[in-house]
Parts: C-alpha cells; sequence; structure tokens
C-alpha cells in the first residue's frame, strides 16, 4: 500500500467490496490481496431451525429485503467492521442476476444503511444449481450408522452438502479418453464423522458419481457444452481469441481435478460434427488467476475498486438514487444522464457530518 | 430471568418506516423527538474495537492499518478458540563454552480445546514469549500490486482525457490567464479538497512530459492443466489431513487443502456499537471507550421512560364467556404520567386476527396517575369505571375480556 494512506492524509476511505454469492459471500476492502472474510450465504434466525438462505430469486420483496438487511448489517459490524455510511460500496453480482434481486439490493444499502455510493460490476455465474443434485444423490444412498442403529440419512438433514464434498474428495472422474466405457472400479468407502456420535458412511460409488453430474445430463448438457455454445453466440473473430483465454472462477471449479476434466470434456466435444463445422479453432486454454478461485471475481472488483480517479463518475450515488428511484442496469450504464444530472466526478462522497476525529 | 419476566408477551408498537413490536426491554426512546425507537430505525455506528480475549481497546486507525486484527493473540486454526502462549525449557549450549549448557526458554503456540499445537504445522519454537510469530504472507501480493497499480495509471489516463474534453468544450468561456499555462486548468483543481496527492501530482505535469510508463505482461494461459494422480482413486482417506470447509475459508489468501499447510490467524477484533436516531441525529446509546466496561455514557432507553405493561394475571378463558383481565402499568419517571387505554384501530392485522376482544370503553377510563418516586408500595388495583387518581408509581386495571374463537394466542392493545 502506498505510504501516504496509513497516515490517513487525503482521506479518501477505501471502498468495500461485496460478492454475494448464492453460497458464500465475499467481503472485503479494495486494494487488497483477498477479502476479509468468506461467509456462507445464511443468516441465523431465533424462530427456524435451519439457517436461511439470503440469496434466493424466488421469494418475494419484503422478505428478501429483511433477509438482505440482517446479512448486511452482519457483514458491516461484525466482518468488516466499519460504518456504512462512509464508504463505497461495489457489488459483484452476475450477469443473469435477477433486477429484482438487484434493487432490494440497492433499496437496502441506500435507503437502510444510507452508503453514499454504489458501483456494480460482472461477474459469470458458473452453474450452481448442478451442485444441488449433489446433495440429493448422497442423502439418498449414504446410510448414517450411530452408536444405537444404522438410520436412514434423510434424518440427517444437518448434513452440511460442501463440507462433505471436501472430505470425500469427491473428484471428476477420470475421462477415458480411449473410448472404452468401462467404469474404473470405485474407490475406496470413507467413514465421515458428523457430531461426535454419528458416522456417515458414504459408498465409493457415489464419491465417484457426484463428480459426473457436472457432466452430460440427458440433454447432453454440461459445463463444457455451455462454453461451447456461447463461444458459437460470439462474432466468428473474437472466437479464436475467447477460446485460448478462458478464466474458470467459482468456488465449485476447486474440486480436485476439474479443470483437466474440463479441457478434456472440450477437447472431445469439439471433434464431434456439431461443433466441428461451426467452430474453427481447436485450442483452449485456461488462465491460472493469481488467487484461489473462488476469490478471482472479487478480486475483480476490489482492484477495481482501488481506482480512486474513475469510481466517481461510474457509480450512482445516494443523491441520484433519490432523485430518480432506480439504478441502471449493467445494459444501459454509459447513458449520459448518469453523468450530467449529477456531477460525481469532482467530489468524493461528503463524510458524515458528525464523523468521529478518529476515523481515518 | 428473561423467561420468568416474559418480556415478549407484552409488545410495544413502533411506528416507524414498518411498523415493529417489540418488547420495551429492547426499544429505544429518543429524548429530543419524543418518539420510540426500535433496532430497526435507528442508525448504527461503530465505535472503538477491541480483542475480545485480551480486551485490549484498539484505536480505529490501528485497527485498520492491521486488518482488523490483534497484535497479541492468534485463532487456533482448527478449532477457532484461543491459543495459548506456553513454555518449555530447552537446554542449548552457550555460545563461548561450548561444555556448559544453559536452560533456556522456548515458547510455542497450544489450543487448550482440540490439542492443536505450532509444532504441528512445523513453526519453529520463539524465544520470545509474544511478538516473534508472524503469518505467512501471500505470494501472489507483488503481482497484485503490480496489477493495481498499472490500473490506476490507465484509470487516470482516462480522468485526464475526460477533463481534457470538459475543458476543451468550455475553452469559450475560459479566460486567457487559464489556459495552457497552468496544464489542464486550475479549475479542476478546485473542488478537490480531498484528493490524494498523486492525482495533483499528475495534473499538474506538462502534457508533453513522459510520466513513469507502467508495463505488465499480460497473463499467459497454459495448455495444460495438471489432472490428478493416478493412485487418487484407489488411495484411502485420511480425513485428519484434510481440512474443513470452514478451516479452509477462514484463510481465503490460503484455503490449505492440508491440515498441516494450516498456519494460525491473529484474532479478529469485535466492536462496540453507538445507536443514533435517524431524525434527529442525536445518539440513543453510547457505550464506554474502555472494552471491560459495561457502562454507557448515553443509555436513552425505553425502559427508563415508558410505562411498563405487564400482565399479572389471565384467568381461564371460555368461549363467549366474559372473564378479568388484569394488567399493572409502572411509570419509571418521577413526573406525573397520563395513560389512556384505547381498543385497537381499525384494520389493524393484530385485532382482526386476534382471538379474544377486550373491553375497553373510551369515557369510562381516564386514569391520572401521580408515580411521585419509584420505589413506593403498591397500591390497590382501581375498579373499572372510575376516573380516579392514583398515588404510587404503579396502577393496575382489570379489563373485561371477551373470548370469540375457540382457539389460538390472545392479544390486546393499549
Amino acid at each position: 500500500m502506498p505510504l501516504y494512506e496509513g497516515l490517513g492524509s487525503g482521506g479518501e476511505k477505501t471502498a468495500v467490496v461485496i460478492d454475494l454469492g448464492e453460497a458464500f459471500t465475499k467481503c472485503g476492502f479494495a486494494g487488497e490481496t483477498g477479502p476479509r472474510c468468506i461467509i456462507p450465504s445464511v443468516i441465523k434466525r431465533a424462530g427456524m431451525p435451519k439457517p436461511v438462505r439470503v440469496v434466493q430469486y424466488n421469494i418475494n420483496t419484503e422478505e428478501l429485503y429483511s433477509y438482505l438487511k440482517e446479512f448486511i448489517h452482519i457483514l458491516y459490524f461484525r466482518h468488516l467492521l466499519v460504518n456504512p455510511r462512509d464508504r463505497r460500496v461495489v457489488i459483484i453480482e452476475s450477469v443473469l442476476c435477477p433486477s429484482h434481486f438487484r434493487e432490494t439490493l440497492t433499496r437496502v444499502l441506500f435507503k437502510y444503511f444510507e452508503v453514499p455510493v454504489f458501483i456494480s460490476n460482472n461477474r459469470y455465474r458458473e452453474s450452481g444449481c448442478i451442485a444441488s443434485k449433489l446433495e440429493t444423490q448422497l442423502l439418498e444412498q449414504c446410510t448414517v450408522d450411530t452408536s444405537a442403529a444404522k438410520e436412514q440419512s434423510s434424518l440427517c438433514s444437518i448434513v452440511i452438502n460442501y463440507d462433505l464434498k471436501r472430505g470425500l474428495k469427491i473428484q471428476a472422474a477420470k475421462f477415458n479418453i480411449d473410448g472404452n466405457n468401462e467404469r474404473p472400479s470405485p474407490p475406496p468407502n470413507v467413514d465421515y464423522p458428523l457430531d461426535g456420535e454419528k458416522i456417515l458412511h458414504v459408498l465409493g460409488s457415489i464419491r465417484f458419481s457426484c463428480g459426473n453430474s457436472f457432466e452430460q445430463d440427458n440433454e447432453e448438457k454440461s459445463v463444457a457444452t455451455l462454453i461451447l455454445d456461447s463461444l458459437i453466440q460470439c462474432p466468428i473473430d473474437t472466437r479464436k481469441q475467447l477460446a485460448e483465454n478462458l478464466v474458470v472462477v467459482g468456488g465449485t471449479s476447486m474440486l480436485p481435478g476439474f479443470l483437466h476434466r474440463l479441457l478434456a470434456e472440450i477437447r472431445y466435444l469439439v471433434e464431434k460434427p456439431k461443433y466441428k463445422k461451426v467452430l474453427g479453432t481447436k485450442t483452449f486454454r485456461i488462465h491460472t488467476p493469481p488467487a484461489k478461485a473462488n476469490c478471482v471475481a472479487w478480486l475483480g472488483g476490489a482492484i477495481f475498486g482501488a481506482l480512486q480517479d474513475i469510481l466517481g463518475s461510474r457509480s450512482v450515488s445516494k443523491e441520484y438514487y433519490n432523485q430518480t428511484g432506480r439504478i441502471p442496469d449493467w445494459c444501459s450504464l454509459n447513458n449520459p444522464p448518469l453523468e450530467m444530472m449529477f456531477d460525481v466526478g469532482k467530489t468524493q462522497p461528503p463524510l458524515m457530518k458528525r464523523a468521529f476525529s478518529t476515523e481515518k | 430471568m428473561a423467561s420468568l419476566l416474559q418480556s415478549d408477551r407484552v409488545l410495544y408498537l413502533v411506528q416507524g418506516e414498518k411498523k415493529v413490536r417489540a418488547p420495551l426491554s429492547q426499544l429505544y426512546f429518543c429524548r429530543y423527538c419524543s418518539g420510540l425507537r426500535s433496532l430497526e430505525c435507528v442508525s448504527h455506528e461503530v465505535d472503538s474495537h477491541y480483542c475480545p480475549s485480551c480486551l485490549e481497546n484498539m484505536p480505529s486507525a490501528e485497527a485498520k492499518l492491521k486488518k482488523n486484527r490483534c497484535a497479541n493473540c492468534f485463532d487456533c486454526p482448527g478449532c477457532m478458540h484461543t491459543l495459548s502462549t506456553r513454555a518449555t525449557s530447552i537446554s542449548t549450549q552457550l555460545p563461548d563454552d561450548p561444555a556448559k549448557t544453559t536452560m533456556k526458554k522456548a515458547y510455542y503456540l497450544a489450543c487448550g480445546f482440540c490439542r492443536w499445537t505450532s509444532r504441528d504445522v512445523g513453526m519453529a519454537d520463539k524465544s520470545v514469549a509474544s511478538g516473534g510469530w508472524q503469518e505467512p504472507e501471500n505470494p501472489h501480493t507483488q503481482q497484485m500490486n503490480k496489477l493495481i497499480e498499472y490500473y490506476q495509471q490507465l484509470a487516470q489516463k482516462e480522468k485526464v482525457e475526460r477533463d481534457r474534453k470538459k475543458l476543451a468544450r468550455r475553452r469559450n468561456y475560459m479566460p486567457l490567464a487559464f489556459s495552457d499555462k497552468y496544464g489542464l486548468g486550475t479549475r479542476l483543481q478546485r473542488p478537490r479538497a480531498g484528493a490524494s496527492i498523486s492525482t495533483l501530482a499528475g495534473l499538474s505535469l506538462k502534457e508533453g512530459e513522459d510520466q513513469k510508463e507502467i508495463k505488465i505482461e499480460p497473463a499467459q494461459a497454459v495448455d495444460e492443466v495438471e489432472p490428478l494422480p493416478e493412485d487418487y482413486y484407489t488411495r484411502p482417506v485420511n480425513l485428519t489431513e484434510v481440512t474443513t470447509l470452514q478451516q479452509r475459508l477462514l484463510q481465503p489468501d490460503f484455503q490449505p487443502v492440508c491440515a498441516s499447510q494450516l498456519y494460525p490467524r491473529h484474532k479478529h477484533l469485535l466492536i462496540k456499537r453507538s445507536l443514533r436516531c435517524r431524525k434527529c441525529e442525536h445518539n440513543l446509546s453510547k457505550p464506554e471507550f474502555n472494552p471491560t466496561s459495561i457502562k454507557f455514557k448515553i443509555q436513552l432507553v425505553a425502559v427508563d421512560y415508558i410505562p411498563e405493561v405487564r400482565i399479572m394475571s389471565i384467568p381461564n378463558l371460555r368461549y363467549m364467556k366474559e372473564s378479568q383481565v388484569l394488567l399493572t402499568l409502572t411509570n419509571p419517571v418521577e413526573n406525573l404520567t397520563h395513560v389512556t387505554l384505547l381498543e385497537c384501530e381499525e384494520g389493524d392485522p393484530d385485532d382482526i386476527n386476534s382471538t379474544a376482544k377486550v373491553g375497553v370503553i373510551l369515557e369510562q377510563i381516564f386514569e391520572g396517575r401521580e408515580g411521585a418516586k419509584p420505589y413506593r408500595q403498591l397500591e390497590k388495583s382501581i375498579p373499572n369505571g372510575q376516573n380516579s387518581k392514583c398515588k404510587g408509581p404503579e396502577v393496575g386495571a382489570f379489563l373485561p375480556c371477551l373470548r370469540n374463537r375457540k382457539e389460538a394466542r390472545v392479544a390486546t392493545e393499549g
């Protein structure tokens, strides 16, 4: 960090960068090399037995508003430990995020927390829905061994899906490039301890097949076809460049062997007649970004948030939001009204009139 | 004790942006705008930082520098308990005289809960009790700093371009004195009260001069990714070696997969919060600076100002038969308090769904009450229909209650 920032001269505070994912939320400050915390996107309420997921797209606005409010409150006062009023916020969201969610989030931030300025950044959304398939598979087929008797694992609703994934080392299945259809012998079973008394026996074949759920389902759609289909949609001139610069982000891609399998699938699929005619290129390369795959999107937002100079002009200020009552969507961010209406480029957000002198 | 008081039986309505009902113990009273405030209609602010294990206050500048982590305390990477420093004596040879040995103390960190020690990850014992332990550095820091600098340069260029365009538009109105002589115009430098020093420096450079260009290499994409090792399938899993997801995510920079890579981190700080009324911007609650003190500098809680209503007794509520409910009201302040009991407002959702109606007839109830000092004796309860004054800070009222539904809870509103 530059020296003068520690001395507090200049006075511009670093922006807060929040990446609200469906499973985990990464939040931290701009200009840093990693998020301060990665926490599950859930809130715990007194009345409910299970924690409530915050990022849901199908619930009504009022409920979403209260969940988001509580969650962002926890983010600010337990993890970031700063005043929401003082700092700009960079939100990282998926391109496909529904407007309703986006608008509720904006309302929470501006109305309740009174953040001065809000910027949003876009990232791709990985196929997070596939992860839920894993959970159902596991629950059906594993048995739980308690000290008393064996029970069906449907009782253990406490099973934390993601935690199991890591322990079981569910890995992307080895791909038989030779083309023979034999299944390799399943990996050994694993006894996973839950809670002291109970032990979850996970069959080896489950470990093996969970990874497979990322591969082709009945409609022959998978992550690899997703990539190839989107390449086809792009203009011809750009396809080669794009194919040679793939970036895979997200926690799910941190499964051991995922990237290798993905590349192998893509190369296999490109040979098929469906893609061979349309795609001219055969080279596919993957980038290795300077952070773990689940923080890469956050990191992008952090670098952007560190650019104090232009941050003001590319953001929505509270005054603008109060005047218009809406936040422009990503497809209309270049419209001139944003700049003409309110001259945000010049001044930084006004500090609270009663800013404590010790706040830097 | 809280269950004995049953504080959630009597809820107070707060007319904020949303109607919130909460027990009196969770509400605040703004003396300046004379209104009840709930936690949702006040703004929360960070007051001070402190470490939960050594209870040391940390000024916010230092907290920011240390990334909100205590300098002395560590968290166990396995169970997140606080680590304690333990000492062992080891005999070492004196540097001057190899024959003699002395006992020196060596310190290591250990967790009292899960028995993790710093020796498990290979951290060498230190010779000083505190201050010797370092957190590992992120290997990508350098690269990222370069990236940030490069982008900042790009951003600066963009801003300069934009400002130049604006200046070009206004060139007609600008007097001669403000033209090229001062670079890009003093007008752009004026409102920049809080601008960083480097941007000012950038503006004052003449256009011909070359700033130090920061070049970065574009990232290289790789053709081949490492495949899984051959025995990945057949190797039995040793769960004690693998980190849990929670343990991994506590260290976002590294996220180690093996337990032997889990290094301890400094303990995260906690904050003390102060509350402020959104309408009049006065403080409602301001705690003391000292982390060990639980007192408040300003404490405008509702319990000190608003009369507390308690349900003293509920009789057997029988369907369509009238019975009497006893409510007591306690006056916490030293002044006279007039209390009026009214029926629920029209259209109040709680009223529509209620299972019993409490008969409160308007003209009969106008209780004036003297509350002289808060700790006098409790007087007898007043029968219905009297317009009376009562001595003492507490008063009780019998209210007729008619149960009009066969099932569910009773809610009354005053």
